[in-house]
């Protein structure tokens, strides 16, 4: 027994764990992963990148024997083929890329709309967060993929061959611009580092503000209501002034480490000039071991400012790979954590019986229980008690969707702490619909039923008359503030869209509030009807949905 | 641009206060741009006097005057590297300081708009205000320096270049004029129509997941959760379409004015190709740097539309600020649909479902304009007056609650941002919940997450109930007050009302299904549904 609920506690933890802290190595593992898994591969934008070397290379020559002359016609025409072919293959790059980032950033977000929309309750997050993960943080990774990814990339592979070029003219030129490069690096990783703690906390704070604008926009109607504007606009100008002053911070770093890569990017123009000078001049302290002409010491100036370039171009998107390594660091556990599979919905099978063994749920920061019981098949259980008893957490919790401090519930002979949601069909106090029709909402939940059934099924819960009243009737389009509707009629609808799922399970919370006592045995009968091929779990404060009950269990 | 635009009036007047910030930013760029041109153009014209000096023989070289421009390179070097750091740092600043004032304004101009506007606007319709089209704006103030910055790169340039010759300098200028012309008249049709496709492509994808985001629960129990992943990538297909494209009119534009650049370093090498080699020399590298000065400014010119756009959308949003003159009377008799009410009367408001009795409260608060003929307030008709007018007159508590996400005390505070801790236990004691609240682990500044979802129906209920009670209103609106209560505690709650009604005198409309609040009525008014209404 004590295995038993020490493995289905695990299962629930894991459940749980959705959030871990900052991890630069998973970020980049996960970015790795994803930019592979795209369906454009890379090796076309590295072709380009060596076809836009080499025509920098034949634009410095032809720039060098232009100037120096004899052949200056021929030079200019080389110079205008180099510039032409270095254009084309920027535009081609800049178009793989971004195809590249595309099919990446779609990936990803497949997978994390999924494990939001799959997240039950119990998940802390506010709903403006969990936009903003699914949009501007997976956009986020656009910018890495797309500009960074290729600018890294260049990055790697142009400098060495550009020193290698300009070592053909003059290998003391091509050695101080490898020179540079140390103290560059070394400037480079000590920013890098710090900068990093900087972008997660800009991050964090920037989803702070989003979500907390999207709650205060949601909620508008009620801080108009209590003339609270001035204060929650004060709240709004205090979370939009801390995503500033960590904005800031973040970008005094990132400027740090450009300005040391224009330092260097500077130094070595200004070294190479100099070197090529004295030594055209004669008057190098140090004897050379090479002798430069006017051509060789050009060619070798002009190529210096193109070593640094490819890593200018990196710098400019350094601020797309912050964003982009913080963004996977937050997605990487929805990403890559496992979907929950969407069982076919069953036909309607045995209805299955529920066993509570030492249950005892956590919902917020709530506790209940520990219950032991056992709920027959084929009942009509009814739950009761003083509201904020935790009657509707115990109902999430028998579906798998609340978790489960300690002990276990089995539904039929599923396995403990398995998803039972595709055996039961759900009727919530505040019920939620798709965008769409009435008509289309009760098809979603029972595919392939008739419009003249699911008619039925809305005059028998007492939606009547309000389709009547409305001219498009089934046809009327809800939205997603649910409008269009009335409390009384969206519950209705719930319970109509509950009872046409052919499903063994039946959950209903509060069925028949705001009923009129006519009205109510109506429900009561259609309801009592249900049960027997179904198991029917209702929380409800109705004497009479009570009595009419064969199990009563009732929580303090 | 148009003055009458809210979005442009609001950030004029943040960016005239920091100036300051805005000044060093553009001396900087200046700096930088003018000795990145000259390095370059000095690093060349040195290196070809030195190889003629150097073939001309020992006294030429003992002539060259190598100092001056040794010491230049070194000095441009340095600027360079520090004005860029100047530039980007101050730039910034300025545009963030500037834009964290934009994001509340935002949110100020969305809470004085009519209601039917601020209310129509879903979750993801205002994040995308809040993030993409604030950013748009922030890019445009950093790039606010770039074009003094572009002129001292192809000033430098151009004067460097008149020294090898001013035809040169004139077809170093000319090609210059036409990446900007190509980058101020192809940016707008290349990426313009796009860059709209993809901001309203993200709008709609927060709107699905907006959508289908709380709907989690049901989704998973009815085996949708795959259709509405699909529904969302759907936006997302359209988002990735205008995405590309817009990066393809991009990519074209930075091709056409490559070229145009090429073809100006091309112009440049031909005219001087008969000039000594010193001067030549620079005249070329000062082009191909000048061009590269010059690029923040085609990049600003290029996002022009974007700029536009998401200032069109912010305008929206804010709107023009509607007149709020004055407030009702707070001893002003109330007129409902005929029925007159003296301050302290109780009324309860009954008819069947969708009748229209949520809707009569909303208009009284301000939150749905007032129907002609059915509001009156000490004599005026509410639809005459601005709305929020009566607001003062009223505590409310609505039938969904209405909770921000935060704690128990910061959802109490939103009705009297100064009231204590005894007068918040008050009021969660006269709603009943203060037991519970003491139960919680961190008491009233206990998290009670998105819209109070750790709240069962009931206590989310007696929450707004408790909220309402502590802002000190003439008359309480409650909307459905005690459904989703168990018999006990609704009894217990109307009783608490019943006292604290005798106690303070308040006036009490009241909508409800149940009998137990109906009792405490000492009127009644049916309203009709809507269609009933009508053909009558």
């Amino acid at each position: 027994m004590g295995i038993y609920i020490d493995t289905c506690l695990d299962a629930q933890l894991r459940k749980l764990s959705s959030v871990t802290p900052y991890d630069a190595k998973l970020a980049r593992r996960a970015l790795k992963v994803w930019g592979r898994g795209a369906d454009a591969p890379e090796w076309p934008v590295a072709a380009l990148i060596l076809v836009n070397v080499a025509a920098a290379a034949g634009f410095a020559g032809a720039l060098a024997a232009a100037i120096a002359g004899p052949a200056r016609g021929p030079a200019i025409a080389g110079l205008a083929a180099a510039l032409g072919i270095r254009a084309a293959a920027g535009w081609a790059t800049q178009r793989l890329a971004a195809r590249r980032a595309r099919a990446a950033t779609s990936a990803v977000r497949r997978r994390v709309a999924g494990a939001i929309l799959a997240r039950g309750r119990g998940d802390p997050s506010t709903l403006g967060e969990r936009i903003a993960a699914a949009v501007d943080e997976v956009e986020a990774l656009e910018g890495y993929f797309g500009r960074y990814a290729p600018a890294a990339l260049e990055a790697r592979l142009a400098p060495p061959l550009i020193a290698a070029a300009a070592a053909l003219a003059s290998p003391v030129a091509a050695a101080i611009l490898i020179v540079t490069l140390i103290p560059f690096g070394a400037a480079m990783a000590l920013a890098g580092g710090a900068a990093a703690v900087e972008s997660r906390r800009q991050f964090e704070a920037l989803a702070r503000l989003s979500g907390l604008f999207v709650d205060r926009v949601r909620a508008l109607p009620a801080i108009l209501a209590f003339q609270a504007e001035a204060a929650e606009t004060g709240r709004v100008a205090a979370a939009s002034a801390d995503v500033a002053r960590r904005t800031l911070g973040v970008l005094r770093i990132a400027f740090v480490s450009s300005a040391a890569l224009e330092f260097f990017a500077a130094l070595s123009v200004a070294l190479v000039a100099v070197y090529c000078g004295f030594s055209l001049l004669g008057l190098l302290p140090f004897p050379a071991p090479e002798t430069l002409d006017f051509r060789r010491a050009f060619f070798a100036l002009a190529l210096a400012p193109e070593f640094y370039a490819p890593m200018r171009r990196l710098a400019g998107a350094y601020h797309e790979k912050q964003l982009g390594e913080a963004a996977a660091a937050r997605l990487a556990p929805l990403a890559d954590g496992p979907l929950p599979a969407t069982p076919a919905t069953p036909a309607l099978s045995d209805p299955p019986g529920i066993r509570l063994e030492g249950a005892t749920l956590r919902f917020g920061e709530l506790a209940i229980g520990p219950i032991d019981t056992t709920l027959p098949a084929g009942g009509l259980i009814a739950l009761t008690g003083p509201t904020g008893s935790g009657k509707s957490t115990l109902m999430a919790a028998i579906l798998g969707l609340a978790p489960l401090a300690a002990g276990a519930i089995r539904v039929g002979d599923l396995p403990c702490g398995a998803d039972a949601a595709h055996l039961a069909a759900w009727a919530g106090q505040q019920p939620v619909f798709l965008p769409g029709t009435i008509l289309d909402n009760l098809q979603a939940a029972a595919p392939g039923i008739t419009r003249e059934a699911a008619f039925r099924m809305a005059t028998a819960v007492g939606l009547g008359p309000a389709l009547a009243a409305r001219p498009g009737g089934l046809d009327t389009v809800l939205d997603e503030r649910g409008s269009g509707l009335s409390g009384g009629e969206r519950r209705r609808l719930a319970l109509a869209r509950a009872l046409l799922k052919p499903a063994p399970l039946l959950m209903l919370d509060e069925p028949t509030a705001d009923l009129d006592p006519a009205a109510e045995a109506e429900i009561v009968a259609l309801i009592r009807e249900a049960a027997g091929r179904r198991t029917v779990i209702v929380a409800t404060h109705s004497p009479a949905l009570a009595a009419a009950a064969d199990w009563v269990v009732a929580l303090a | 641009m148009s003055e009458r635009s809210p979005t442009r009036r609001f950030l004029a007047g943040q960016l005239r206060r920091r100036r300051g910030d805005l000044l060093l930013a553009t001396v900087a760029a200046v700096a930088a741009a003018g000795s990145a041109t000259l390095l370059l153009g000095v690093s060349g014209w040195f290196l070809a006097g030195a190889a003629l000096a150097g073939l001309a023989g020992p006294a030429a070289v003992q002539a060259f005057n190598y100092l001056l421009p040794s010491a230049g390179l070194r000095a441009f070097a340095i600027l360079r590297t520090v004005g860029r750091y100047g530039e980007r740092l101050f730039g910034h600043r300025a545009a963030l300081q500037a834009l964290a004032a934009l994001r509340p304004a935002l949110f100020a101009g969305l809470a004085a708009a009519p209601a039917r506007r601020a209310l129509a606007l879903s979750a993801g319709e205002a994040s995308a205000r809040l993030v993409q089209d604030v950013d748009a704006v922030e890019t445009a103030v950093v790039r606010r320096p770039a074009p003094w910055a572009a002129a001292a790169a192809a000033g430098a340039a151009a004067a460097v270049i008149a020294l090898a010759s001013p035809w040169a300098a004139l077809v170093f200028l000319a090609g210059l004029g036409l990446q900007l012309a190509a980058a101020a008249r192809l940016a707008p049709p290349l990426t313009t129509a796009p860059a709209h496709a993809q901001l309203a492509a993200a709008g709609r994808l927060k709107d699905a997941l907006g959508a289908y985001g709380p709907a989690a629960v049901e989704l998973h129990c009815f085996g949708l959760a795959e259709r509405a992943v699909d529904a969302v990538m759907a936006e997302d297909a359209a988002l990735s379409v205008a995405a590309l494209r817009r990066q393809a009119g991009e990519a074209a534009l930075e091709l056409i004015e490559t070229l145009a650049g090429a073809a100006a370093v091309l112009g440049v090498a031909v005219v001087v190709r008969d000039t000594p080699m010193p001067l030549s020399a620079l005249a070329v590298l000062a082009a191909l740097a000048g061009l590269e000065g010059a690029a923040s400014l085609l990049r600003a010119a290029e996002e022009r539309s974007r700029l536009d756009a998401a200032i069109e959308r912010l305008d929206a949003a804010i709107g023009d600020p509607t007149p709020r003159g004055g407030a009702a009377p707070a001893d002003a008799d109330l007129w409902i649909d005929g029925e007159r009410l003296a301050p302290g009367a109780r009324l309860a408001i009954a008819g069947p479902s969708g009748g229209g009795k949520t809707s009569l409260l909303l208009m009284l608060v301000g939150l749905r304009e007032a129907e002609a003929g059915r509001i009156r307030i000490g004599g005026v008709a509410l639809e005459d007056q601005p709305p929020g007018w009566a607001r003062g007159l009223f505590a409310y508590a609505p039938q969904d609650a209405g909770l921000i996400s935060g704690t128990v005390a910061e959802n109490l505070r939103l009705a009297d941002p100064a009231a204590d801790d005894a007068a918040l236990w008050a009021a969660l004691d006269e709603a009943q919940l203060a037991e519970r609240v003491r139960r919680l682990p961190q008491g009233p500044d206990t998290w009670i997450g998105d819209a109070g979802a750790t709240l069962s129906g009931g206590e989310r209920r007696r929450l707004a109930l408790a909220r309402a009670y502590l802002r000190d209103a003439p008359w309480l609106l409650l909307d459905e007050p005690t459904e989703g209560l168990d018999q006990a505690t609704e009894r217990a709650v109307v009783a608490a009302l019943a006292a604290r009604l005798a106690r303070t005198g308040q006036g009490l409309i009241v909508v409800s299904h149940r009998d137990e609040p109906l009792r405490l009525a000492s009127r009644r008014l049916e309203v009709q549904p809507f269609a009933a209404r009508q053909a009558t």
